[in-house]
């Protein structure tokens, strides 16, 4: 057998399968925060096997990961085809024509303890002449212009009230980590897993075999190996919870196209008749797809929809992805912990996947056996904990993900009709419940999303709240109207003065040959 | 009832009474609420006391009660936190402050997890501020420099009959409708209630708050006995001390605890136990032989501790006891109370039509109660006080579940299990958890990364700071005394 050097290493050893994004910001993530006297970590990839790659777009948390590798920005932009984004735009989502945005930052702010909405919606039913609601979050305006430019990190600033996330070409991005992964000692090979070995005692993982006949023994196994889930699924028989009937759809075409329609620095996400479709604009191209339920549209009709509706001209045929929405009963089994689709899947309507990884990276390193561990099956108390979070992480993005589709008013469609009738998580009915009846927002501490990002749905899809809190009526009206006014206008006047999004990106972090807008 | 609730009516005694009815007096008399309070005989007695957490000093300032006042009118004191001492273990502090400060940017308890390990001598309170200056009989005033280090914050020993007289005056001037009565009927329609009748006089109202009156429906009542051992309190009082301890004083005793809240006005003890094991002349002498002093003006109270999973049921809402009432640990009556009315405001009934908010009320307090619940189930399960049957018991009491969780996460790794609606933060668990001689048996080996110098030499950052912040601070009896001299003049 040709035995890998491995099997002797004294150090606690890691063992990754699959590349892609969770392969790779693994990797990346556990070679930054563990040192590489006590871990060895060793990531397994096969060329031959393709990533799902669907999450091009991303969260303002990624920065967070980015900062904690120490990753240059600019350099990670260029690099990965890198654009800005300030929220997503939701077309058509409340009725056909609609169209709101969910910004990443605040709407207004508090005045007096009470939030921003109730004073709103006060002065509104007061007959103030009060600006939309959109018109005081200055991440929306900025968006809609078209303009970006850095936070200011002065709290007083009006320009402190947003925060930013990227789109990126996660291929790129799994690239860019695996450079700097295998730069600081995470040792990379090429090949695909044969065969697995467990110990016949106490069932762990112990080793994987690859086609070429290579041997890598470990201590600790990460399943980074997509929808297939080679270990949690392949070898523990891990169930999966479905979520099928809250998110139906279950299908997507991917395909990129050249630049046109807007170089925005925000996603699209236009809902259809069976489904909704994507647009995330890079430096070079853009990233599009319809994500759809097979019970509702058939794959050609669905392919065709989405060629005859793209802003530039197809880069390449469409690729069909199939998969369930949903994830698995338990992330942490025994030695082997299952990271990105491995674990679970939801649709990327709100660019979660990658933070779900994230999230998922940093509870790892948080709960990772210690390194004198070695050759004892990992404390199963921490698979508990990671477990227990994990399981909070996916319900309360699955909950705001189903909000989307539950205050549709596309009558007539039979998806969208569906989506209307149908029964509904009991903390989602009660959390509408509370919006309807007094205009609160879910605010809790823990895992997405905040109460702004709720706000910016309810609102968005058409909720209107039938009333407001009643603190909001202590103060005086004329002062308050006054007030929401004076916001737009310092929002409206910052956002004049900021660059366009694709002039800031040409001159910050412009890909060789620059950018295609 | 066809419009928003305007009319509030608040039937009960003491502070749940006056701080609700001011408190919503103050927050919506200018939205066209008005409020009733039906006053019923006072259960204090001269050595109640309320002892407070931090948060309350934000409520009071809502209210417009100015802290020197307060401090002068109740002859109250400061707290900084509890020292903990007991039979067969170091003493240990419950501090209402940070425990260290981060290293290399890394959260600072598992450091000191690895330290201990390797030798270090230094307890997990000498990181502590608050717990360093509480012990050399001084305060803690926050400046900039403890802003930077982390949180610093006190609570107060308040002397129950004063202080519920401060609360009354302060909900008489923001012009809260005030009744004595000497017990109230309910007239009921359904789950709706639609008037009290205090003394043969009618009260009509929208919404109906039970502060201690009983007329709530606590038909559901979740029973915590099972959890908890101790089903009787004395309190007693004697002489003030010369020099005013800024901490409340726990003591474990051979079969129960004693608590030691010293204020201006005088030493307020309370003395938990069970009444099968002690009738009340043996508990009256055995917290005396504890407490090391003579007790006067002492009463037995029973204690029943116990949930109600919907204290908002129809237009009643049951705030304080009426609707959780706890063990006498750590005293947390008054910021249950504080709990049931600060939601209770960000929850008033906007409309006719209130279900919604009811249901956010009633998951958000129950939750919130929890937690306090978990802290205190927490102090007892892992209690190493000996093996008399009080302790073995307290020892052996069912747990929620998640405490197993809590206390599993702790010994497997030193992590706190973030859940919502804590009360209390993770340094504080960490302490207690420390302190009852629990040491993780992992750190996150993400600190590893550090240097052993760089930890060394920020242990003595630390250390050095501590002592100098400490050496600044005023007594605490010069401070009270500054304090409340320079108020009444």
């Amino acid at each position: 057998m040709n035995q890998s050097s491995d099997t002797s290493d004294p150090r606690y050893r890691i063992v990754i399968i699959g590349g892609g994004t969770a392969g790779w910001m693994t990797a990346a993530g556990l070679a930054r925060q563990l040192s590489s006297r006590d871990y060895a970590i060793t990531l397994i990839e096969s060329d031959e096997i393709g990533t799902v790659g669907v999450g091009e777009a991303t969260l303002p948390h990624i920065k967070l990961f980015n900062d904690m590798l120490g990753l240059d920005e600019a350099e990670f932009m260029r690099a990965t085809r890198a654009t800005f984004k300030l929220g997503i735009e939701f077309r058509d989502w409340d009725r056909p024509g609609d169209r709101y945005i969910h910004p990443f930052g605040a709407f207004g702010e508090p005045w007096g303890g009470v939030e921003f909405q109730h004073h709103w919606l006060r002065a509104k039913a007061a007959g103030c002449d009060v600006p939309p609601f959109a018109a005081c979050s200055y991440a929306v305006v900025a968006a809609a212009a078209d303009k970006f430019e850095l936070p200011n990190e002065d709290p007083k600033s009006i320009r402190s009230t947003y925060s930013y996330a990227y789109h990126f070409d996660a291929g790129l991005y799994a690239n860019f980590l695996r450079a700097w992964a295998t730069a600081r000692g995470v040792k990379r090979i090429e090949g695909q897993v044969e065969t697995i070995d467990r110990d016949g005692e106490s069932g762990a993982l112990t080793a994987v075999t690859l086609k070429s006949g290579m041997h890598i023994a470990g201590d600790l196994f990460v399943d980074c190996t997509g929808f297939r889930s080679l270990l949690l699924a392949g070898q523990f028989g891990v169930g999966w919870e479905d979520w099928t009937h809250w998110l139906p759809c279950d299908r997507a075409f991917a395909v990129p196209c050249a630049h046109g329609g807007g170089f925005t620095p925000y996603t699209r996400s236009t809902a259809r008749e069976a489904g909704w479709q994507w647009r995330i604009p890079l430096q070079h191209r853009i990233g599009n797809g319809y994500i759809f339920s097979s019970n509702f549209i058939a794959e050609d009709d669905a392919r065709d929809a989405l060629l005859g509706r793209l802003d530039g001209e197809a880069l390449g045929e469409p690729r069909l992805l199939r998969f369930q929405p949903g994830r698995r009963e338990t992330s942490w089994v025994g030695n082997c912990i299952g990271i990105g689709l491995a674990s679970g899947f939801l649709e990327p309507l709100e660019s979660t996947s990658i933070y779900l990884i994230q999230a998922a990276v940093s509870d790892l390193v948080n709960l990772m056996p210690a390194p004198h561990s070695k050759g004892r099956s990992p404390d199963p108390r921490l698979a508990e904990e990671f477990n227990r979070l994990s399981t909070m992480q996916y319900e309360r993005v699955r909950d705001f993900l189903i909000l989307h589709y539950v205050a549709n008013r596309r009558e007539g469609e039979p998806l969208w009709d569906y989506l209307r009738a149908m029964p509904l998580p009991d903390a989602l009915v009660h959390k509408l419940a509370l919006f309807r009846g007094r205009a609160k927002a879910p605010d809790y501490q823990f895992g997405l999303f905040s109460r702004d990002s709720w706000l910016s749905v309810l609102l968005g899809q058409g909720i209107v709240p039938d009333r407001h809190d009643p603190m909001a009526d202590t103060f005086d009206l004329a002062r308050i109207a006054e007030r929401i006014g004076d916001f737009r206008d310092r929002i409206a006047g910052g956002v004049a003065a900021m660059p366009t999004h694709a002039e800031f990106v040409a001159d910050y972090c412009a890909m060789p040959g620059g950018i295609a807008a | 009832m066809s419009a928003a609730p305007r009319h509030v009516v608040i039937a009960g005694r003491d502070a749940a009474l006056w701080l609700t009815a001011a408190a919503i007096q103050r927050a919506l008399a200018p939205a066209g609420v008005t409020v009733t309070a039906l006053e019923l005989p006072s259960a204090l007695t001269p050595a109640s006391t309320y002892v407070s957490l931090p948060a309350i000093e934000a409520l009071h300032v809502r209210l417009g009660i100015d802290e020197a006042a307060l401090l002068r009118d109740t002859r109250g004191s400061f707290t900084l936190g509890h020292n903990v001492a007991g039979p067969g273990a170091a003493p240990f502090f419950l501090a209402h402050g940070s425990y260290g400060a981060p290293i290399d940017g890394q959260g600072f308890f598992p450091f000191w997890v690895k330290a201990r390990r390797f030798g270090l001598g230094a307890a997990l309170e000498d990181f502590s501020p608050t717990a360093m200056a509480a012990r050399q009989g001084r305060m803690l005033l926050p400046d900039a420099a403890t802003e930077v280090f982390g949180r610093t914050d006190y609570g107060y020993h308040l002397p129950g009959i004063a202080y519920a007289g401060v609360l009354k005056t302060r909900a008489a001037r923001l012009g809260v409708t005030l009744h004595q009565t000497h017990g109230v009927a309910v007239e009921r329609d359904g789950d709706t209630i639609r008037a009290l009748v205090a003394d043969g006089e009618r009260i009509g109202g929208d919404l109906f708050v039970d502060a201690g009156a009983g007329f709530h429906d606590d038909a559901d009542r979740e029973d915590w006995g099972d959890g908890f051992v101790t089903d009787r309190v004395l309190i007693a009082r004697t002489a003030p001390f010369s020099s005013i301890p800024a901490y409340t004083e726990l003591r474990a005793g051979p079969n129960g605890w004693l608590s030691l809240q010293a204020s201006q006005a005088a030493t307020h003890v309370a003395y938990a136990f069970v009444s099968t094991e002690q009738d009340d002349a043996a508990a009256l002498a055995v917290a005396g032989a504890l407490a090391g002093l003579p007790l006067g003006d002492a009463m037995v109270q029973v204690v029943s501790p116990g949930r109600d999973p919907r204290p908002w049921h129809g237009n009643t809402i049951a705030i304080g006891e009426a609707a959780c009432t706890f063990d006498p640990l750590f005293g947390l009556d008054l910021h249950a109370i504080q709990l049931g009315i600060v939601h209770l405001l960000s929850l008033f009934p906007a409309g006719p039509d209130f279900a919604a908010e009811r249901d956010e009320y009633n998951r958000i307090v129950a939750s919130s109660f929890d937690r306090l619940r978990e802290f205190q189930s927490t102090f007892y399960a892992l209690n190493q006080f000996g093996a008399s049957e009080f302790w073995a018991n307290a020892r052996e009491a069912a747990v929620p579940p998640e405490v197993a969780h809590k206390i599993a996460t702790f010994r497997a790794r030193g992590d706190i299990a973030p859940m919502e609606d804590e009360t209390f933060a993770p340094d504080l668990w960490q302490a207690l958890f420390a302190g009852l001689g629990e040491m993780p048996e992992s750190w996150p080996p993400a600190i590893d990364r550090t240097p052993p110098e760089r930890m060394k030499e920020d242990f003595r950052r630390i250390l050095g700071f501590i002592k100098d912040k400490v050496l600044e601070q005023p007594t605490h009896d010069a401070y009270l005394a500054t304090l409340c001299r320079s108020e009444a003049a």
